[in-house]
């Protein structure tokens, strides 16, 4: 009896101190990073007290981290004195994406988040998503866009500012040279050479292509487009543009490519579970010899000097690397603005600095971008040089096909189907199957 | 004879055997939890289960660095410890209202409030979470704290009814001749009588809300209403990713506060617990 | 007295907080459930009302019925394994000398003291498939050919998930039957034993029987407890690989939040409420032999 007495005593008093000390702090910012002055202000807002604005950015790809630490942490306070800033780490991958879709749901949207167009129509039809034309129009900081219409959604409006340089993203094969000469692999023409290095690499000890699964991530994002692409290019700009659907036998070929990689041996073990960050790491510390990922990494990847890369192989004489290749651009791919945020106007200011200093970074590792920094260009990477030579004379670039064609409930599908398909026990047909009546329904081109 | 008598210690020893090992595999995460915590991120690969071998030390600056514990331990604080003493006091006010007074509707009420038994919160995660939102209480403690005491209110009403049942009215019939009322005998002589069973419910509460997962996964979105559990997860996902070191050192700080709970209070923890499972 | 117990305006005090926040959010909430799943809603608005065309396209579809599969499947193993090793843990425990059981004893608790994420994310670790711990054993031993992709083999996903929701609870439910154990009083032991029953026999005839009441409390927790498993699935695999591991409280999560379905959500919300009370019913029905109060 005394026993529980103590300890719920004991539990009371610990309770009561701890409400006390949560009352005094419940005005202090979460992040730690909050000022003395904004601790201890009203909730009220005064004219001379700094608007509060939520970032949520993509945290774990390279280039992202790099643009945080070195053009927006150093800068920011200065060139927007009357705002604090506070970024909440979004993760990157599926995760990203499902983390924002339940913020949109749930009205926890940041005031400015990196958005893309799979993430945009649900925050759209929510009424979430402000249209930015006439605070760019008011401030010209539309004019410094060398092309401004390329900003423009299909309604006419601007809901993100992008650097411009997601148009030079484009998916590749980076590879190891050293581990390559190693196995005795040459770099593979064809998709079936691919698929043999692949064997070669494990039959040495290799993970022959490490690439992030996780919630279907890579299928969805370029594995199922290259794999179309590099049989029947003209297939995919037609599922793309809506011209055909998931029965055209290109499009299955795709597909049973993606099986046929994951089948094989080819992915790493659990590729279906693996995360953007040890998929990453696999590759970076040479446990795999192959990865397959976006060039938003090559400035990252390119410090190693063993690191090359080469454009998807191709699997009929239909696809040509040096003329065909993917293109990540979109009108809605940029920093976004909450059309519920408390202090939109300022909100507006962040995006448009967010921007400009994506658009810094890119163009200090020697990308082209289509927004004037008013700097000079830096000096050139030799392997981002090798890849803007053979990107810029690619005559036709597809658009991505999860960010241009897919609404809410197919793009959850698409990643559900997708990441079964990279366990190497789900098939082809049976993803078309199963994925024929959702596409049928989509609402996107409607 | 004797055959059979190594055969049985044969067994006896392998049981025992069997035991200890499931025994050290319960408390195989306080190891692993800390032996990461000093890794390197290469060897959280190459060596994840092992003594580190080189000893890393910064992993606890960074991940402290990069994740808002203390906001998120508060948070768990705020949630627990509100539930617990709301619940507590509304929920045996009920019950002793329920086993003691005199009222018409009161086996009616006790049916009712048994339906919270058979409905389990992540049923109504969705309208739920609509509600909170129109109600405008998301953005504050409130938002998670109301619902948790709701959902709690069952188990904690009928176990109490069950306890106040067994005590004999002569307690209040003392308590009447002294000129007490209702409210003052309640507070002053029946709540003590019940604090063994308070206790016990005191330690089923904070174990079921410590760990609550799903309604707050979805209710406590903003990151300065999170609590631990959450946050942590989001530290996985979003900052720790591909390092294990900081994620061992981040699993290992959130964790403390209940390690040191734990090792003080293990044995009442344990009577309490089992308090539940039999007192009816 | 009769004044003091039947004092309206207290009865009116003590039931009614208590009684408010109870019907506020957790009965109230069943009839928007209910409202919005006949609607075609998508969280912030809605289109109409479309009759029982969201329970129609939920029941029709495939996912549903694996959430189901899984879920049930979830429960049964629970039942049929998790509580009988539980219960021979506690028969163990009480045969072994005094230092192994209250080693046993101080372990038992602390997973389930731990936070679902650092035991999901320990078990993460335990299944990765090229440095996990489950792998390194098996290859270790020479048994490298059972070697698994354990979180994302479509066969194996769902049981890697349940298992480390079991041992999370399982020395916790040991530790419950052993103190039922305890209760009872050694003088039926010591009938048995005069009657040359062995200690297995002497289980099986008395301790088991006798245990009934604690047996039905932890069926009961860990059968609703499996029935709503979520917070393992959503860190260990987002019910992969594809729709493997998904749970009823999952699919109905994925639903609303990701596909931006709420009616169908809530439609998938309101069956697992059925469910629910079916299985209570059963338990009630079939187990507990009279009322059950936990």
């Amino acid at each position: 009896m005394s026993k529980y007495l103590k300890l719920f005593s004991t539990a009371l008093v610990g309770t009561s101190l701890l409400a006390m000390t949560a009352c005094a702090t419940t005005g202090k910012d979460a992040s730690g990073t909050a000022t003395p002055s904004a601790a201890t202000s009203t909730p009220q807002s005064s004219p001379n007290k700094k608007a509060k604005i939520r970032v949520m950015t993509i945290t774990t790809d390279e280039a992202r981290n790099n643009i945080m630490e070195k053009f927006i942490k150093p800068n920011i306070e200065a060139a927007l004195p009357d705002v604090e800033v506070e970024f909440e780490p979004g993760g990157g991958g599926g995760d990203f994406v499902n983390k924002m879709k339940t913020y949109n749901a749930s009205g926890d949207l940041p005031d400015v988040w990196y958005g893309d167009s799979t993430l945009a129509p649900p925050i759209m039809e929510a009424g979430n998503l402000l249209d930015l034309t006439p605070y760019v129009t008011k401030d010209h900081f539309i004019d410094k866009y060398s092309v401004p219409d390329a900003l423009k959604a299909k309604d006419g409006k601007v809901y993100a500012l992008s650097s411009g340089s997601d148009t030079y993203f484009t998916p590749v094969i980076y590879y190891h040279v050293d581990m390559f000469e190693k196995a005795g692999v040459q770099i593979p023409k064809t998709f079936d050479e691919l698929v043999k290095a692949a064997q070669t690499l494990k039959s040495k000890g290799f993970v022959p292509i490490s690439t992030p699964g996780k919630g279907g991530w890579s299928t969805t994002v370029f594995l199922f487009q290259n794999m179309v692409q590099i049989g029947d290019p003209q297939a995919m700009a037609d599922l793309v543009t809506n011209k055909t659907d998931f029965n055209n036998p290109s499009i299955k070929a795709g597909l049973a490519r993606v099986e046929q990689l994951a089948k094989s041996g080819a992915l790493p073990e659990g590729v279906a579970n693996l995360d953007y960050g040890p998929a990453k790491e696999l590759f970076t510390s040479k446990k795999a010899a192959m990865y397959m990922m976006m060039t938003w990494e090559l400035p990252d990847l390119a410090k190693d000097p063993t690191v090359d890369f080469f454009p998807f192989p191709a699997a009929s004489d239909k696809y040509d690397s040096a003329k065909v290749a993917q293109f990540w651009g979109a009108p809605l791919n940029g920093y976004s603005v909450n059309a519920k945020s408390k202090n939109v106007e300022q909100a507006v200011k962040v995006a448009e600095f967010l921007a400009m200093a994506d658009a810094k970074y890119f163009e200090s590792t020697g990308a082209p971008v289509a927004l004037k920094t008013g700097n000079p260009t830096g000096e050139l990477q030799p392997l981002m040089k090798k890849f803007l030579d053979w990107y810029n004379a690619v005559p036709t670039k597809i658009a991505s096909y999860s960010i241009n064609a897919q609404d809410a409930k197919v793009a959850a599908e698409f990643a559900t189907l997708g990441q079964n398909l990279l366990t190497g026990q789900y098939t082809s047909d049976q993803f078309v199957k199963d994925f024929d009546k959702t596409w049928k329904e989509n609402t996107w081109f409607k | 004879m004797t055959f059979r008598k190594f055969e049985m210690n044969l067994v006896n020893y392998g049981l025992k055997v069997f035991l200890l090992v499931l025994g050290c595999s319960f408390i195989f995460p306080l190891y692993w939890m800390a032996s990461l915590s000093f890794k390197s991120k290469s060897e959280g690969y190459d060596n994840p289960f092992g003594l580190p071998k080189v000893w890393v030390f910064t992993n606890f600056s960074k991940a402290l660095g990069k994740y808002h514990f203390f906001t998120y331990f508060k948070n768990s604080i705020i949630y627990t410890t509100g539930t617990i003493l709301i619940t507590l006091l509304i929920g045996s006010m009920l019950a002793y209202c329920l086993s003691r007074m005199e009222w018409k509707y009161s086996k009616t009420v006790l049916i009712y409030i048994s339906l919270g038994l058979i409905i389990p919160i992540e049923v109504v995660i969705i309208p739920l979470f609509m509600m909170v939102k129109q109600l405008g209480i998301k953005d504050s403690y409130f938002g998670l704290l109301l619902p948790y005491i709701a959902f709690s209110l069952s188990s904690c009403t009928l176990m109490l009814y069950a306890f106040f049942r067994s005590l004999p009215k002569e307690l209040e019939e003392a308590a009447c001749i002294d000129g007490c009322n209702i409210y003052e005998s309640y507070f002053r002589i029946i709540m003590p009588v019940v604090m063994p069973a308070l206790a016990t419910q005191c330690v089923l509460l904070f174990m079921r809300i410590w760990n609550e997962f799903p309604l707050a996964f979805i209710i406590a979105g903003r990151d300065r209403l999170r609590p631990i559990t959450i946050g942590l997860l989001d530290f996985f996902v979003s900052i720790g990713v591909a390092d294990w070191g900081l994620i061992g050192a981040a699993m290992l700080i959130s964790s403390l506060p209940t390690i040191i709970v734990y090792m003080i209070g293990n044995e009442k923890i344990e009577n309490a617990l089992t308090a539940g499972a039999i007192l009816k | 007295m009769n004044r003091y117990f039947g004092n309206r305006l207290a009865v009116f005090v003590f039931a009614f907080p208590a009684l408010l926040l109870f019907t506020a959010f957790v009965i109230y909430p069943l009839f928007p459930e209910m409202m919005i799943s006949l609607q075609n809603h998508d969280g912030f608005k809605s289109e109409g009302f479309v009759g029982l065309a969201n329970y129609m396209d939920v029941l029709n579809s495939q996912t549903f019925w694996q959430a189901n599969k899984n879920t049930l499947l979830v429960v049964a193993l629970s039942i049929f394994v998790g509580l009988p090793i539980s219960l021979m843990l506690a028969l163990l425990m009480d045969a072994q000398t005094p230092s192994i059981r209250r080693f046993f004893k101080a372990a038992a608790v602390f997973p389930a003291v731990l936070s679902v994420t650092v035991v999901a994310q320990m078990w993460i670790a335990f299944y990765e498939p090229t440095w996990g711990l489950f792998n390194e054993i098996l290859r270790t031993v020479g048994l490298g050919h059972l070697a698994k992709q354990w979180l994302t083999d479509k066969d194996t996903a769902l049981i890697s998930v349940a298992v480390a929701l079991f041992w999370q609870y399982i020395g916790l439910n040991a530790l419950l039957f052993y103190t039922g154990i305890k209760s009872i009083p050694k003088t039926y032991y010591e009938a048995a034993l005069i009657d040359g029953a062995g200690y297995v026999k002497a289980s099986i005839k008395i301790t088991i029987p006798l245990l009934q009441d604690v047996v039905k409390y932890v069926l009961i927790i860990s059968t609703l407890g499996s029935m709503a498993l979520y917070a393992h699935v959503r860190i260990m695999t987002m019910g992969g690989p594809g729709d493997a591991s998904r749970t009823i409280v999952y699919q109905m999560y994925y639903t609303a939040f990701e596909r931006s379905e709420f009616g169908k959500g809530t439609a998938t919300a309101m069956l697992f409420i059925i469910e629910c009370l079916i299985i209570s019913f059963l338990i009630n029905r079939f187990v507990a032999r009279e009322k059950i109060e936990i």
